[in-house]
């Protein structure tokens, strides 16, 4: 793979610190929240106490600190459009590919289509190795040139806000919470498994057609010995 | 030459060489002239291999040799004398050879044919374990 | 051609005169086939060697023409002998080498390597004065000679086996390697 030019990043779109990592780098604990409904005025302007020793927070004398406390942020507009990465020329619809990272590393999967984000929808088929629809991003994945007949499915109505979570009242800091009363453990929507068994349905009779195919998709990859992943042919 | 001892191979006019190194890598030409004690002039005009020097640092001497081929001959004569002598599939038909093809196409093997390559020995192996578990029970 | 065995040197033509005057219009032409890595230094060389001829120098000279002179047959085994003044510490001497090459920049190369190699002799001492394919029968030296015979055969005594890509060379490897040949 070509090296990444940004300093910032492993390989283009693998950032090189933790969303984490970097939440700290910019001392963002230290600005105010952007979306909390709370206005400005209701924030208490407390004292400033710095608890860890570190230049970044000498810098900030307590004045300042007090005043990022009390200064509204808005986000900027933004004028340029967002527009959906480029995929990969080895990636197209029905390639096998190998997930890198997630719950699922290591799971062989059947991609689909890219959805306007950029992300990739794919499916194990859940059948065969138990990854459902799923969107991952196409740079912690490895594109094989093994091919799957997906002609027979019909995707288009599964998009970016398909995936989105429902919102839940929030219990956060109650005791309730804590204790995890009125906890109740989420059904995964009808609708969604009807989804995925319509998706699935074609994949997996196309599948059959292959000797091997079906029991190759539910096994995982793994390096052996001597393997070098930079020197295999996928 | 009595004086060569246990050598087998000798640099001569017509041994037939594998490239080992540059763009040629993995390519069988033919000694066609001494230049010195480290260089040859080898063609391939039937591997495509073009005519040219090459250091001994960047071959290895096959078993293979063009029997009565003179010295300095042109392309064309020698694919006549290599054809004649069905060098290239002497070649092929050598252990070593094939070892060196089997090794590039393990090489070129996608990750579903190393699937189905596992899976076949696994068969294999479940077959011949078994017979040979029975001949072991007969013996014993 | 692999690595290694590219010469650095090549053969120039280099066409030069006199600046025309009014006594003379049209100054004579002198033509020199010189050795250098590149035009520049071949330029620079034939300057040397014309002042030394002729009564001539850059500051009243100028070059007409510079071309390269390429092997005609690249790929044929040649005697060159090579005849050459060179300065040792002590004097001058005139010598004649030979060598088995396939291009005449090759073997005034390696006569440069020679000549440095036995006689700590710089290329700035060393003067080619000539270079000359020789028969086979008229070779005088037993080196070459000896590569000669009709029937040559010879074992390669040692065999290192070195892979295709230094990147693919094993750093630590189980068995001391066989050289067996």
């Amino acid at each position: 793979m070509a090296k990444s030019t940004h300093k910032n990043q492993l390989a283009p779109g693998i950032s090189r610190l933790s969303r984490s990592a970097v939440f700290s780098k910019r001392a963002a604990y230290k600005l105010p929240k952007r979306t909390p409904a709370a206005p400005a005025e209701t924030a208490p302007a407390t004292e400033y106490k710095p608890y860890i020793k570190n230049d970044l927070i000498d810098a900030l004398t307590p004045q300042a600190a007090k005043l990022s406390n009390t200064v509204v942020t808005t986000p900027k507009a933004v004028h340029k459009a967002q527009r959906t990465p480029k995929l990969r020329s080895s990636i197209t619809p029905g390639t096998v590919l190998i997930l890198l990272a997630g719950r699922f590393r290591g799971r062989r999967v059947v991609f689909l289509k890219q959805l306007k984000s950029g992300m990739l929808l794919v499916t194990g088929p859940y059948k065969l190795n138990g990854v459902p629809l799923r969107r991952v991003n196409q740079a912690y994945v490895i594109a094989t040139t093994t091919k799957v007949d997906v002609s027979g499915t019909n995707v288009s109505d599964i998009t970016d806000e398909y995936f989105k979570r429902e919102s839940q009242p929030k219990l956060k800091g109650t005791e309730a919470e804590f204790f995890g009363e009125q906890a109740q453990k989420k059904e995964h929507p009808a609708q969604k498994i009807a989804d995925q068994k319509k998706v699935d349905q074609a994949i997996v009779a196309a599948v059959a057609k292959v000797p091997f195919l079906a029991s190759y998709l539910a096994s995982s990859f793994s390096l052996s010995k001597g393997e070098a992943p930079h020197k295999l042919k996928f | 030459m009595s004086q060569m001892g246990s050598f087998k191979r000798l640099v001569e006019v017509g041994r037939v060489v594998l490239i080992t190194r540059g763009s040629d890598a993995g390519k069988i030409a033919t000694i066609v002239d001494i230049v010195d004690h480290n260089r040859a002039i080898v063609d391939g005009p039937t591997t495509s291999v073009a005519r040219q020097q090459i250091s001994f640092k960047d071959v290895v001497l096959t078993d293979l040799v063009v029997k009565r081929l003179p010295r300095d001959v042109s392309a064309k004569v020698l694919a006549k004398y290599l054809e004649k002598q069905q060098v290239v599939e002497a070649w092929q038909k050598t252990a070593w050879a094939k070892k060196l093809e089997a090794r590039k196409r393990r090489a070129n093997m996608t990750d579903f044919d190393r699937f189905k390559l596992m899976r076949l020995r696994k068969q294999q192996r479940s077959v011949v374990d078994r017979q040979v578990a029975l001949l072991k029970k007969e013996r014993a | 051609m692999p690595d290694g065995l590219a010469t650095n040197l090549h053969e120039y033509q280099v066409i030069g005169r006199r600046l025309p005057t009014e006594q003379e219009p049209t100054p004579k032409l002198f033509r020199m086939r010189i050795f250098a890595p590149n035009e520049i230094v071949a330029k620079s060389r034939y300057w040397y060697f014309l002042s030394k001829l002729h009564k001539a120098k850059r500051a009243n000279g100028e070059i007409v023409s510079v071309n390269e002179i390429f092997e005609k047959n690249p790929t044929k085994v040649k005697n060159f002998g090579i005849w050459l003044r060179y300065d040792s510490r002590s004097g001058t001497h005139n010598m004649y080498k030979e060598y088995r090459e396939t291009t005449r920049a090759a073997a005034v190369e390696a006569c440069y390597q020679d000549m440095a190699a036995r006689h700590r002799a710089r290329f700035s001492s060393v003067q080619i004065i000539r270079v000359a394919t020789v028969k086979s029968a008229d070779v005088r030296r037993p080196y070459i000679q000896q590569l000669l015979q009709p029937k040559l055969k010879f074992p390669l005594p040692h065999r290192v086996q070195r892979p295709a890509k230094k990147a693919d060379r094993a750093l630590i490897i189980a068995q001391r390697p066989s050289t067996f040949y």
